[in-house]
């Protein structure tokens, strides 16, 4: 069996190499949200929106909370309240496609590791009766599939056939896709963000102001967390070919303590915005990544 | 002489590495492609000069210096006479085997038991034995024993446990007797399935030097299919004005394959009723059962499924009880009933608990009202007189809880002022859009509901009159108002509690009763008033359960009752007889009934208990990793693994000549830094 450890009882973590080696992506995503919702008690939900949707009769049970008081007084029942999350909601992933996205020390690519969460998050969405879409980007739109019941399947192949060429930019794709997205949506940008923090909640922020519900997956490689390098070399830059000579001991701290400050930088900002931020480290299992920003995000949403 | 790492030697070949690549010449520069170079600071190449060996003598002190490290790292020690004094010799035996419910899985527990007879019989006439059984915890019987008769009768009658695997007891009782053994030799054999799960409590557990540690696997090496009832929950209806519970029951497949099982729900022994399922591979289902109706007293509840290969997981038991009820008194003023009617219509929901509101004036109230009560409400009235007033007093000070609402007709007399936390005054107005409350202490029980993000807003209620209360520093004030006037105050007296609110519950003074935030305030105000505690459904086996502390067994006279449990193998021993009172180790799985056999009418309490479903991840772990956890040695070596006269070890560890090799190559290197700056500003004088 290829699990590599257990650290919550029920759940199984696996490798992103393992998952690499799978061709399907629909079969890694069924595989990986399967297998971490296999054993618990309760489902953790992706898309729970605050919209009201109905009031239903109130059933013992049922969270005193959520009963309708004002309604009461006006019917003598008690009814509790229903929100949109109970039904169906807009689920489009923003996927960066530059090409520092190909860049993987360990087997798997930033872009690999970013295919499979945003499987994985597309499944969890349609198991849930979401609509899914995709949108990839560069410098500009690559390609965009509309948020639909039926384009799961297409979504799955666009994510199949991406192919990072172009050297990327948040700002004007994102101010593009602003317009696609008019009605109410959660969207989940998938990105290494390499770009100053203003800058990149700058171009966030029209989406978040739209009334979308946004969440930033800040995907980075552990080489470019951890600066692993030994020897003294030239340095390219996969986006504009630039070089740069590098001697990695004399800046290796220098180099991790920006690293730092960045991520530290994004989380403060996202958070002022009321943005979700999540940083993923490739190394780490997806799924259980994924599960602890998942039972996170349950958590702080449960009770409305 | 001798070294105990030789192989290090083939590093002297790195030695002509340096040389080389002085004498070719050739300067490299690899390309990294890296994502962005937006963090990276641009930092100059330096080139050197390598056409030749110019200066020999900072060549040969710094071969000279790696060389003695080399030599250092290869361990030397010398021989001597010493070596072959404590080869041989009697030996320390330890045999561990794993007990935990997984070793249920097939055929593993009468391998385990076979491998601790094999280990037993191979011991020779001088050795010592002594056999551990584990699963969370572990247990030895006669310690380090030539009886071999002994040990093999403790390996006949053990039995299978209903724990989960936890390597680091075991190894910790096995540390402690090898650490009092005069044995020259010590060897330990640990069979088991080797779960994962059991590794990290192992983590801090190191055997003593020189101890063998040989794993005996009774895993099954191919996929261990297992399929777990993992979890059982009920949904509550009336019909019929009687209690109805309907159960669904969730199972979780961990195999390959997609399997089919028939489930059966069993009430008080019997079965109610029984489905089929279909659980894919790796994923789980649910299922539903036909509701049934509850009886007065709690229902010991079982979900079966077909056993497999593991049948510990395959059951589900707990219990349900009749909603419990709490009831609660309300007095207030007489002929105003419509200030109890937001409070009795926000009591009207709940089902965990439910309340049973009974609203009386003050001049009805009897002493039997107060005694049925859980909880006391007096709304906008003072304490009653007379006898009333003492039943009251009495039902606090015995654990009761007392709710005082402060409006404009409460009177208090003086003669019980230290029921309440302080003094309050006459009314004091609010200006304008009234006042809020500001501070709300959300750590406590009755607002920790609200502490979550949009859970409730405490602040939108508006308050336009409130009695002041006068308070000291030590009384506990959960509520205030913005202009720092206490809104809710408690107050402890004898057993019970009293808190106190100081405005009104209708909508006279402010209109709280009208926000959604005031249902669910009035619940946990009752709920801890009552003290109330939502029953335990199930208990998990290894757990101790206190019958002082437990829900279910208040009715039970712990101390003073002779008590008597019937474990689920049916067999009844007396609580307390291991002078522990009140407390029951709850080592298997299935139902416990307790009951007092001195009370005449007692009626019995039922606890059910659970295996832990962690160990129903049968997920292994490589056993040489184990190994060379416990042993601190690398694995996989059986020179090092199997013979504890490997003395060279011990040898190099009293003689520590490397130590002695690399303080000789720190002076090399010290001596090559004088040499290397004299040469440097040489050069650098000539230079200029």
């Amino acid at each position: 069996m290829p699990t590599v450890s257990t650290v919550s009882p029920g759940a199984r973590f696996i490798d992103p190499q393992i998952l690499a080696r799978i061709g399907n992506l629909e079969l890694v995503a069924r595989w990986v949200v399967e297998g971490f919702i296999n054993g618990l008690h309760k489902a953790p939900y992706l898309g729970v929106s605050i919209d009201f949707a109905e009031h239903r009769g109130y059933m013992p049970g049922d969270d005193i909370r959520r009963v309708d008081w004002r309604l009461y007084a006006r019917t003598d029942r008690f009814y509790v309240k229903q929100f949109e999350a109970d039904t169906n909601t807009n689920f489009s992933v923003l996927f960066d496609v530059s090409k520092s996205m190909s860049f993987g020390s360990r087997g798997v690519t930033k872009l690999d590791y970013g295919r499979f969460l945003a499987a994985c998050l597309c499944y969890l969405s349609t198991k849930q009766r979401d609509r899914v879409g995709i949108v990839t980007f560069d410098d500009d739109i690559v390609e965009r599939v509309p948020p639909s019941a039926k384009h799961f399947d297409v979504t799955m192949h666009t994510l199949d056939r991406m192919d990072p060429g172009r050297p990327g930019a948040l700002g004007p794709p994102l101010y593009k896709a602003t317009e696609f997205f008019k009605r109410r949506s959660m969207l989940a940008i998938i990105s290494d963000f390499y770009d100053e923090p203003e800058k990149i909640l700058d171009a966030v922020k029209p989406l978040r102001f739209a009334g979308s519900d946004v969440i930033m997956f800040h995907v980075l490689d552990p080489a470019e967390v951890d600066f692993p390098y030994d020897d003294s070399s030239s340095f390219q830059d996969l986006e504009t070919g630039r070089k740069v000579p590098v001697v990695p001991d004399k800046l290796r701290e220098q180099y991790r303590e920006l690293v730092q400050d960045h991520i530290q930088a994004l989380t403060a900002l996202c958070s002022q915005n009321r943005i979700d931020y999540a940083f993923l480290n490739t190394k780490a299992p997806l799924d259980l990544a994924l599960f602890k920003y998942l039972a996170k995000r349950h958590k702080m949403t449960k009770v409305r | 002489m001798g070294f105990l790492v030789p192989l290090f030697f083939t590093a002297l070949a790195v030695l002509g590495v340096p040389v080389l690549i002085h004498m070719i010449q050739r300067q490299r520069t690899e390309i990294i492609e890296f994502p962005s170079l937006m963090f990276v600071r641009k930092i100059p190449f330096h080139s050197l000069r390598r056409q030749r060996v110019r200066h020999l003598l900072l060549l040969l002190l710094r071969c000279a210096a790696l060389a003695l490290l080399i030599a250092a790292f290869a361990r030397p020690f010398f021989r001597s006479a010493v070596l072959v004094a404590v080869t041989g010799g009697s030996r320390e035996v330890v045999i561990l085997v794993d007990r935990s419910y997984s070793m249920g899985y097939g055929n593993r527990w009468e391998r385990a038991r076979d491998a601790a007879r094999d280990v037993v019989r191979d011991l020779a006439p001088d050795d010592q034995a002594t056999i551990i059984f584990f699963d969370s915890g572990a247990q030895s019987g006669a310690r380090s024993t030539r009886d071999r008769a002994s040990l093999l009768a403790a390996i006949d009658t053990a039995e299978l446990g209903a724990g989960t695997t936890r390597y680091g007891p075991a190894l910790q009782l096995a540390q402690g007797i090898f650490e009092d053994s005069d044995q020259p030799r010590l060897e330990a054999f640990l069979i088991t399935d080797f779960q994962r799960i059991g590794v990290d409590s192992a983590a801090n557990t190191l055997l003593p030097p020189g101890t063998v540690l040989t794993a005996v696997s009774v895993a099954d090496e191919d996929e261990t299919p297992n399929v777990s009832v993992s979890g059982a929950s009920v949904q509550r209806d009336f019909f019929s004005s009687r209690e109805r519970a309907a159960v669904t029951v969730r199972l979780a497949n961990r195999g390959n394959e997609t399997v089919e099982r028939q489930v059966a729900l069993e009430l008080n022994g019997q079965e109610f009723e029984s489905l089929p399922v279909t659980v894919e591979a790796n994923s789980s289902a649910t299922l539903t059962f036909a509701p049934f109706t509850l009886e007065d007293m709690a229902m010991p509840v079982s979900v079966r499924a077909v056993a497999d290969a593991l049948p510990h997981d395959d059951v589900f038991h707990f219990t349900v009880a009749p909603g419990d009820i709490v009831p609660v008194l309300v007095v207030g003023g007489a002929g105003a009933a419509d200030a109890n009617r937001y409070l009795r219509t926000a009591l009207a929901p709940g089902s965990s608990p439910s309340f049973s509101v009974t609203v009386r004036s003050v001049d009805q109230v009897t002493t039997a009202d107060v005694a049925a009560a859980r909880v006391v409400v007096l709304n906008d009235v003072g304490l009653p007189s007379g006898q009333v007033g003492a039943a009251v007093r009495r039902f606090v000070e015995a654990g009761g809880g007392l709710w005082v609402v402060l409006g404009e007709n409460v009177r208090w007399p003086a003669d019980n002022l230290d029921l309440l936390p302080g003094t309050f005054g006459e009314p004091a107005d609010r200006d304008g859009r009234g006042g809020t409350l500001v501070f709300v202490d959300y750590s406590h029980p009755v607002f920790e509901v609200f502490s979550a993000p949009r859970s409730g807003d405490l602040t939108t209620p508006r308050f336009f009159r409130y009695r002041p209360l006068n308070v000291g520093p030590e009384t506990a004030v959960l509520a205030k108002f913005d202009d720092g006037a206490a809104a809710l105050a408690e107050h402890a007296v004898g057993e019970g509690r009293v808190l106190i609110w100081t405005s009104t519950i209708d909508n006279f003074w402010n209109d709280f009763a009208l926000k959604v935030v005031y249902p669910p305030f009035v619940h946990k105000v009752v709920e801890y008033l009552a003290a109330y505690t939502s029953p335990t459904a199930y208990l998990t086996a290894g757990q101790v359960l206190d019958l002082a502390q437990y829900p279910g067994a208040v009715d039970l006279d712990v101390v003073g009752g002779n008590l008597v449990v019937r474990d689920p193998s049916d067999d009844r021993v007396a609580v307390g007889r291991d002078g522990r009172t009140g407390f029951i180790d709850l080592t298997e799985q299935g139902f416990y009934e307790i009951r007092d056999t001195d009370a005449a009418d007692s009626a019995s309490v039922v606890v059910a208990v659970n295996v832990d479903l962690a160990e129903s991840n049968l997920e292994r772990v490589d056993p040489q990793e184990l190994v060379a956890a416990a042993t601190g040695r690398a694995a996989g070596d059986r020179s090092v693994t199997t013979q504890r006269e490997l003395e060279p070890e011990d040898l190099e560890r009293d003689q520590t000549l490397w130590w002695y090799l690399l303080i000789g190559a720190l002076g090399f290197l010290a001596s090559e830094t004088v040499v290397s700056n004299r040469l440097s500003r040489t050069e650098l004088d000539a230079d200029e």
